[in-house]
């Protein structure tokens, strides 16, 4: 009895197992045609993904492409490039991610593509600055960028006459006006360590050098001389932030502000869809920072969100570049950007969404600088630095300790960096 | 197979595969695992080796140390607190009371839950519902309550299987111990102490050492919860390890944590096997 | 006999009614999970009373949106393969090593070192194992939820074997020797007398298998890569991106997840329950 209990357990454990297998994959490519696999890390945009990888296989018999968009992606690149089994396109952000995976020599050269020369040269830039030493050739596509800075509530500020800040006085006047009228300035969700970086880069954009970390790996100069200014402006945001900021997550502020509970939210362009999904009617505007007090010197903070690679395990270079073309036809880029907010690294026109309005001016003069967390090693934590620098408001012991980690965190790169100075090495 | 196996043929042909087995998935990864300790690998691409600068470097490094402090005192904080609700909650469960079954039955149900999930329901509760109820602010958003928070979502989760052990070594204590003590005069906190203690404390030194060693381990409750902060006040070992060694690119620098946190933890095991050897043996 | 009935008689009434408060405290966070999962967005507000309060209308959408988004069919039907596959096995496999084991012991080195050896297991961390265990299951062709099965099966061996081989002492040998006199092989003699008796574990150990591998993310996580394939508890994750949280769509998530172990827990709740006691008292 016990054992037909079992082994029918058992059998039917097996035929779940077979039926699933049976509907996940598809045939294999017994076809004769070539298969592409691409991994991106945007869970958010998998709806626009799944428009592109359908276009893209209606109008290529030769070639399928398969798009994945799993959960937690970067974990699952990670393990699929220690399996040796890297998909052959990934789609990643411009960040430090990028920079190791270079250095693991994981990525191909692909300065013979043409689609190169459409890209606005400021993104090519700043995907080059993300090399640990300047390499030679090419290695990704910049694709969209994303602007951080500060969201408002457009019909907030029109029903009370509150007018855009450009200089930091104004910035802090104006929450002031806003506080004394009863109403919440700023919303924080600092709960997310990472949301802590969102008005820090922007802050550090308008008043760091844009290479400072090149700069301390150099040996040049020390972050207790580049940032305390940023620091401190940190500080002056908190007061007035919500009761508790640290209470709040990501999505708790975002919800928050899209209920009109805040005039403010400092974040990047990228929040937008999160806070439609809350209400779906709200008009959202967006300014650059006003770090410095004279307008001219403000910048936007800008960075590569998403960028296309191209892995070194790729066996077909050819169709791989075929898809990257067909990535970049304005009606591809278009479909992205309908689904998310976001800013083309291509040099064409395209309608942008109006939460982007009052930074288009910045994005058309190429007034960017890339975040700066993009060069701060993951392992360094420094969100969570910061989120603990805002708790007890220590610039000094802040600053100090993050030169300390930083030569700690960095030191095979700084070793790297400082080698390939010796050997005569200049940008 | 016409010849019929000895006895002993018979349990080396079943031994073997089974070691090779559990060779195979938990000895040679655990050897890689050591010899990626002394690397800078990042997890993929080319790596260097380095000999003992990660260990060496482990002894200095203010984060690891605060995470093993921090993973100590959540340990014995959460086992002492399981344990005192739980053999309370376990005396009231075995007591003259209506419904039995069914108010033990409930209060079983946090062990069956993903811890993954309760996290999530309990991070909404301390974000929103504690503060409107108190009227301050979540217990979370402080470094100095952050960690009773995820206390108190572990133990919710853990009491239930203690409270359960209590349960079961109670009923072992005849009642006509009790009968006994009652002539003697031993009542309430006193025939606690004197006569049902002593006679639960093979199950005690179970318990403590059960929920000692999972809330070392403790994870789900933290990624689900803090994931570390604020301020990396509740940073945990086995997080750290996960977080820095999977997420970041020190994967080489947290196999050398992840051996010493093995060493760390059957170093405990043995010392608290040992304490209570004695008495497992009676059982 | 007559004190049963005594004790029936003299009810612990105020016991009683503090214990059923106490149920508050298992119910609270429950009743949270249903309230938030049948709400929308807009209903959501931080004030307590907004928080706490009933839903506006009781509709599913919520819950078919979350089925649709974590692919609820399939992530089931992968959570239950592993979980059912991994008990099975475990019990096959785990009982004859903790026999073969347990019965050599005392007479030989080789199964003494055995014991310790797989014994120990228990005491390694899953994260120094997880990054080779990636790189390995790969370069063998299992990175997917065979590979799952593969590591929950060593994974539990220690405690599995534990188990075994201590309720293994309790059964006397001399059962086994009237079966030999017959003319039975060991072999045969394992499967017609002592794994029936051993019944009472083997529910102990699917019980406590079945709990851990049923609520594991990382090893799925970890291993399964890539797949396409999710568990249930892994599927999850979806709700946590950076960019996309919904606590209403979560939580009806999170209740979904939940709700195959909880009609389980409620079917089964006393061998479940005695599989726990036995497994940690054993």
């Amino acid at each position: 009895m016990k054992k037909r209990f079992f082994a029918t357990a058992l059998v039917a454990a097996m035929l779940i197992g077979t039926v699933l297998s049976a509907s996940g994959c598809s045939s294999e490519s017994s076809d004769g045609k070539t298969h592409i696999t691409m991994l991106q890390y945007k869970p958010e945009a998998v709806k626009a993904f799944e428009k592109m990888e359908a276009e893209f296989n209606a109008t290529h018999d030769d070639i399928v492409l398969k798009i994945e968009s799993p959960n937690d992606a970067m974990t699952v690149l990670k393990t699929r490039f220690i399996k040796e089994d890297a998909p052959d396109i990934i789609g990643i952000g411009g960040d430090v991610n990028f920079s190791n995976f270079l250095d693991a020599d994981m990525l191909m050269d692909i300065s013979d593509f043409e689609g190169l020369s459409l890209i606005k040269q400021a993104y090519l830039d700043i995907d080059k600055n993300l090399e640990f030493v300047p390499m030679d050739g090419v290695y990704a596509v910049p694709y969209v960028a994303n602007a951080a800075g500060v969201l408002y509530n457009r019909e907030m500020f029109q029903d009370n006459g509150w007018e855009i800040p450009t200089t930091w006085q104004e910035f802090m006047d104006l929450c002031e006006e806003i506080k004394a009228s009863g109403q919440q300035p700023l919303y924080f969700g600092f709960k997310d360590v990472w949301t802590c970086l969102a008005p820090w880069n922007a802050l550090a954009c308008d008043l760091a050098p844009a290479d400072v970390c090149r700069q301390v790996n150099k040996g040049e100069t020390k972050f207790i001389d580049e940032y305390p200014e940023v620091a401190e402006k940190m500080l002056e945001l908190l007061d007035h932030a919500q009761n508790d900021p640290f209470a709040y997550n990501y999505n708790d502020a975002c919800t928050a502000f899209a209920n009109g509970e805040s005039a403010m939210y400092c974040i990047g362009s990228y929040a937008v869809p999160q806070i439609q999904s809350v209400n779906p009617d709200m008009d959202i505007d967006s300014f650059v920072m006003p770090g410095c007090d004279n307008e001219k010197d403000n910048i936007l903070n800008s960075g590569v969100d998403l960028q296309f690679c191209v892995t070194n395990e790729c066996k077909n270079k050819e169709a791989a570049y075929e898809v990257l073309s067909f990535l970049l036809e304005d009606s591809t880029i278009q479909t992205y950007l309908d689904d998310q907010n976001a800013v083309p690294c291509k040099d064409t026109e395209f309608k942008l969404s109006p939460a982007l309005d009052g930074m288009l001016d910045y994005i058309n003069e190429g007034r960017v600088v890339d975040y700066q967390d993009h060069y701060y090693p993951a392992e360094m934590s420094v969100d969570a630095q910061i989120q603990t620098f805002l708790l007890d408001g220590n610039v000094e012991k802040f600053l100090n300790k993050f030169d300390t980690d930083w030569v700690r965190y960095n030191r095979d790169i700084i070793r790297k960096v400082q080698e390939y100075e010796e050997k005569g090495g200049n940008e | 197979m016409n010849k019929k196996l000895s006895r002993n043929q018979t349990f080396l042909l079943i031994t073997v595969p089974v070691l090779a087995l559990f060779f195979c998935f938990n000895t040679l990864p655990l050897i890689k695992g050591l010899m990626y300790s002394f690397t800078n690998f990042k997890g993929f691409g080319s790596y260097d080796w380095v000999g003992m600068r990660n260990y060496a470097d482990l002894f200095t490094d203010a984060r690891v140390g605060k995470s093993y402090l921090f993973t100590f005192k959540f340990a014995l904080v959460a086992t002492i607190l399981t344990n005192v609700i739980a053999l309370l909650l376990a005396l009231g469960l075995n007591g003259k009371i209506r419904a039995k079954s069914a108010l033990r039955g409930v209060y079983f149900v946090p062990r069956i839950l993903g811890g993954l999930v309760v996290g999530y329901i309990f991070g909404y509760i301390f974000t929103y519902i504690l503060p409107a109820i108190t009227g301050g602010s979540s217990m979370l958003s402080n470094t100095g309550t952050a960690w009773i928070a995820i206390v108190i979502v572990a133990a919710w989760q853990s009491i239930a299987q203690t409270t359960l052990i209590y349960i079961s070594g109670l009923q072992t204590v005849p009642e006509d111990v009790y009968e006994a003590g009652a002539i003697d005069g031993a009542t309430g906190w006193k025939s606690f102490k004197e006569l049902t203690f002593p006679l639960i404390i093979p199950f005690f030194s179970i318990n403590m050492v059960l929920s000692m060693k999972d809330f070392l381990m403790v994870f789900d409750q933290i990624m689900a919860l803090t994931k570390g902060g604020p301020a990396q006040s509740t940073e945990s070992i086995s997080y750290l390890i996960y977080n820095n060694g999977m997420g970041g690119g020190q994967f080489g620098f947290q196999s050398a944590n992840a051996v010493i946190f093995f060493i760390v933890i059957v170093a405990i095991s043995v010392f608290q096997l040992n304490f209570t050897g004695k008495k497992e043996e009676q059982l | 006999m007559k004190q049963k009935n005594k004790v029936a008689a003299t009810t612990n009434w105020p016991l009683t009614i503090l214990l059923i408060l106490g149920c508050v405290t298992v119910i609270f966070p429950l009743y949270m999970a249903i309230v938030i999962a049948f709400k929308k967005p807009s209903e959501m507000t931080n004030d307590i009373g907004g928080a706490l309060s009933l839903p506006k209308s009781f509709s599913l959408e919520n819950f078919a949106e979350a089925m649709r988004v974590t692919d609820f069919w399939h992530s089931l039907g992968y959570s239950v393969l592993i979980t059912v596959a991994t008990v099975v096995l475990a019990i096959l496999l785990h009982s004859l090593a903790g026999y073969a084991i347990g019965r050599s012991m005392a007479k030989s080195k080789f199964y003494k070192v055995s014991y310790l050896y797989i014994v120990s297991g228990m005491f390694v961390p899953f994260a120094i194992l997880m990054m080779p265990l990636v790189k390995q299951t790969a370069q063998m062709g299992v990175d997917n939820w065979f590979g799952v099965i593969l590591c929950y099966l060593v994974f539990y061996m220690p405690m599995n074997v534990m188990l075994y081989t201590g309720y293994l002492k309790n059964i006397p040998i001399a059962l086994e020797e009237a079966a030999f006199v017959d003319g039975a092989t060991t072999w045969q003699t394992y499967w017609k007398v002592i794994f029936p008796i051993m019944g009472p574990m083997h529910a102990t150990v699917a019980v406590l298998t079945a709990l851990g591998t049923w609520n594991d993310v990382m090893t799925p996580l970890v291993i399964m890569s890539g797949t396409g394939a999710n568990t249930l508890p892994l599927a999850q994750l979806t709700f946590q991106t950076q960019f996309g949280t919904n606590y209403n769509l979560a939580f009806a998530s999170y209740l979904l997840a939940l709700l195959p172990i909880l009609i389980f827990y409620l079917v089964c709740q006393k061998q479940i329950i005695n599989g726990v006691v036995n497994g940690a008292v054993k």
